[in-house]
């Protein structure tokens, strides 16, 4: 179910390990998925595996973006499945670099 | 008057403290005879000769000392370093100097509630202070999800950033920063039981030390201050220093202040590796391999998604001294905080006492942490190493300054004031900051890759 996305908001999967905060994200509405299925609130409970086209995994502290990179998500906790919006896979964002000074 | 602390305990503090570093360290006694003449002087004197204090305090106020012994620290660790390598070129400056020299260099001074170097700031939040680091204009993009309220903040206008703070509750700030990498920390002053400035994760305890065999070979796998100083200390003591670098992600110092960079890395070879490629990260760790220490300054997943795992690269290679330098440390609760020298200085407790003892909040130094945690470093490192290597040392930025505050606390508000107002009146006028001078420039990002392959016989 498409829902409106909001900067800040957490979720995890309903079929992995993964979690996820949204860094940044694109007006309207959208289905943010990992492993093939919606990904669901952080209180909420899931069940099921990722299907076979979306079983890549996610990694703890990488990035992902989508293709015009509106949408960006931190992921806090790492599974099996791989992150999707509105069916479009997400990649991984390169590193930022390190800052001059501190 | 009755004073708070002794101040026999207190006017001989440094060389206590060189004393507890090497006994820590089972390192033997400090031989007094043999120690620089800057140890014996009074806390607030190394203060006022430190070059730190026209570094703390209002922009438009007097210049001001922090009641806790912080450049005496410095110099206790520098000396024990000294004495344990034996090397003359550790002798000619203090380690109270170090606390100073990039502002010196930089020409950067107090700015009461922001940092020297400007990118930290004190803020409030709905229930008390906090620090937070935006180093990097990309930090910025990190706030909408941080404030949760979706809404940008413009690059730079901390103002706007401290309107909407005042709302928030401090321990889902500081939680969600932790999740999205900002470098936040809460302005307080936990007191607690006595820290330990380093930690052995992995292998035997630290034991006697002896004489390195031959000048130790150090691979220096960080950047910005801490672990760069702490390699260029190492140098100092005689070892050779390798800098290793990914050309996806080099030292940021290189894009700072020349001078700096130079005096930190000058000297050391530079070897830069493509981390991306299978071929890059097998000489990473045939580097790594033929290493006698490696310092590095990574969060633990990060080299994990590597493929580099301290504790696997300690079984083949059993002489090893990984020195991991980190803001709070490799705990599962911490090891994915990151931290800045001023925030963490704030996270330790500085300003919060600072405040009991002037009645302000404020930075305390240029990014104080980091050197401080340098210099902490290249001691446990040394000593590991004479002590037959095998070891995963911890140094934490946190853990050091916690150390320090638990060596040096009074019992309340009002013996911080009082130690504040005696040092105050002891140091006298305050010395400029005096920086040392780089002896040449620092090797190009890569300009040693080949050779130093060849010369550690890494296939490449």
């Amino acid at each position: 179910m498409a829902a409106v996305l909001k900067a800040g908001s957490r979720f995890k999967s309903a079929v992995c390990d993964t979690q996820v905060m949204l860094v940044k994200a694109p007006a309207g509405e959208h289905v943010l998925s990992c492993g093939g299925v919606e990904m669901i609130a952080p209180t909420a409970t899931g069940g099921g595996t990722p299907a076979p086209e979306f079983a890549g995994g996610t990694m703890i502290g990488k990035r992902y973006v989508n293709a015009d990179e509106s949408l960006e998500v931190l992921c806090t906790k790492g599974g099996a499945g791989s992150l999707a919006l509105n069916g479009e896979a997400l990649q991984v964002k390169q590193a930022k670099q390190l800052p001059s000074s501190d | 008057m009755a004073t708070a602390a002794s101040p026999l305990a207190e006017a001989d503090f440094a060389t206590r403290y060189a004393q507890h570093l090497l006994a820590q360290l089972q390192a033997g006694p400090l031989h007094s005879a043999a120690a620089p003449p800057g140890l014996q002087r009074h806390p607030a004197i190394a203060w006022a000769q430190s070059g730190l204090m026209p570094l703390c305090g209002e922009p438009e106020g007097a210049p001001q000392l922090c009641p806790l012994p912080l450049p005496s620290c410095a110099d206790a660790a520098l000396a024990a370093l000294a004495q344990l390598s034996g090397a003359a070129a550790l002798r000619g400056f203090s380690g109270a100097q170090l606390l100073s020299e990039r502002a010196a260099l930089m020409q950067l001074t107090r700015g009461g509630a922001i940092s020297a170097g400007g990118a930290c700031h004190l803020l409030d939040t709905r229930e008390g202070g906090i620090a937070l680091s935006l180093p990097r204009e990309e930090d910025w993009e990190l706030l909408p999800a941080w404030l949760q309220d979706g809404q940008a903040v413009d690059v730079g206008d901390w103002s706007a950033l401290q309107a909407r703070l005042v709302l928030q509750a401090r321990d889902e700030l500081l939680e969600r920063a932790q999740l999205l990498g900002l470098a936040c920390a809460a302005d307080v002053d936990a007191a607690s039981q006595a820290v330990p400035w380093l930690r052995v994760l992995h292998g035997a305890p630290l034991h006697g030390v002896n004489a390195p065999r031959r000048p130790p070979r150090v691979l220096e796998l960080a950047s910005l201050w801490a672990g760069p100083l702490c390699g260029h200390l190492l140098q100092l003591a005689g070892a050779e220093v390798v800098k290793l670098e990914s050309w996806q992600r080099p030292d940021g110092a290189r894009r700072g202040n020349r001078d700096f960079y130079d005096l930190l890395n000058a000297g050391k070879r530079s070897v830069a590796l493509d981390f991306a490629s299978r071929e890059g990260r097998a000489q990473l760790r045939a580097l790594i391999a033929h290493a006698d220490i490696v310092i590095e300054g990574s969060r633990p997943r990060a080299l994990r998604q590597l493929g580099i795992v301290a504790e696997e690269l300690l079984a083949e290679q059993p002489r090893l001294s990984w020195i991991a330098i980190s803001a709070y440390g490799r705990s599962a609760e911490q090891e994915l905080r990151i931290g800045y020298g001023d925030d963490v200085g704030v996270g330790a407790g500085l300003s919060a006492i600072q405040a009991q003892a002037c009645g302000q909040r404020m930075f305390i130094g240029d990014a104080i942490a980091d050197p401080l945690a340098g210099l902490h470093a290249a001691l446990a490192a040394w000593a590991s190493h004479a002590s037959g290597g095998g070891r995963l040392i911890e140094v934490s930025l946190c853990g050091v300054l916690r150390h320090i505050v638990e060596s040096a606390r009074l019992p309340e508000a009002a013996a911080w004031r009082e130690r504040y107002v005696r040092w105050m009146a002891a140091a006298g006028t305050p010395a400029t900051p005096v920086p040392r001078r780089a002896p040449a420039l620092a090797a190009a990002l890569g300009a040693d890759t080949q050779s130093l392959l060849r010369d550690w016989a890494v296939p490449c």
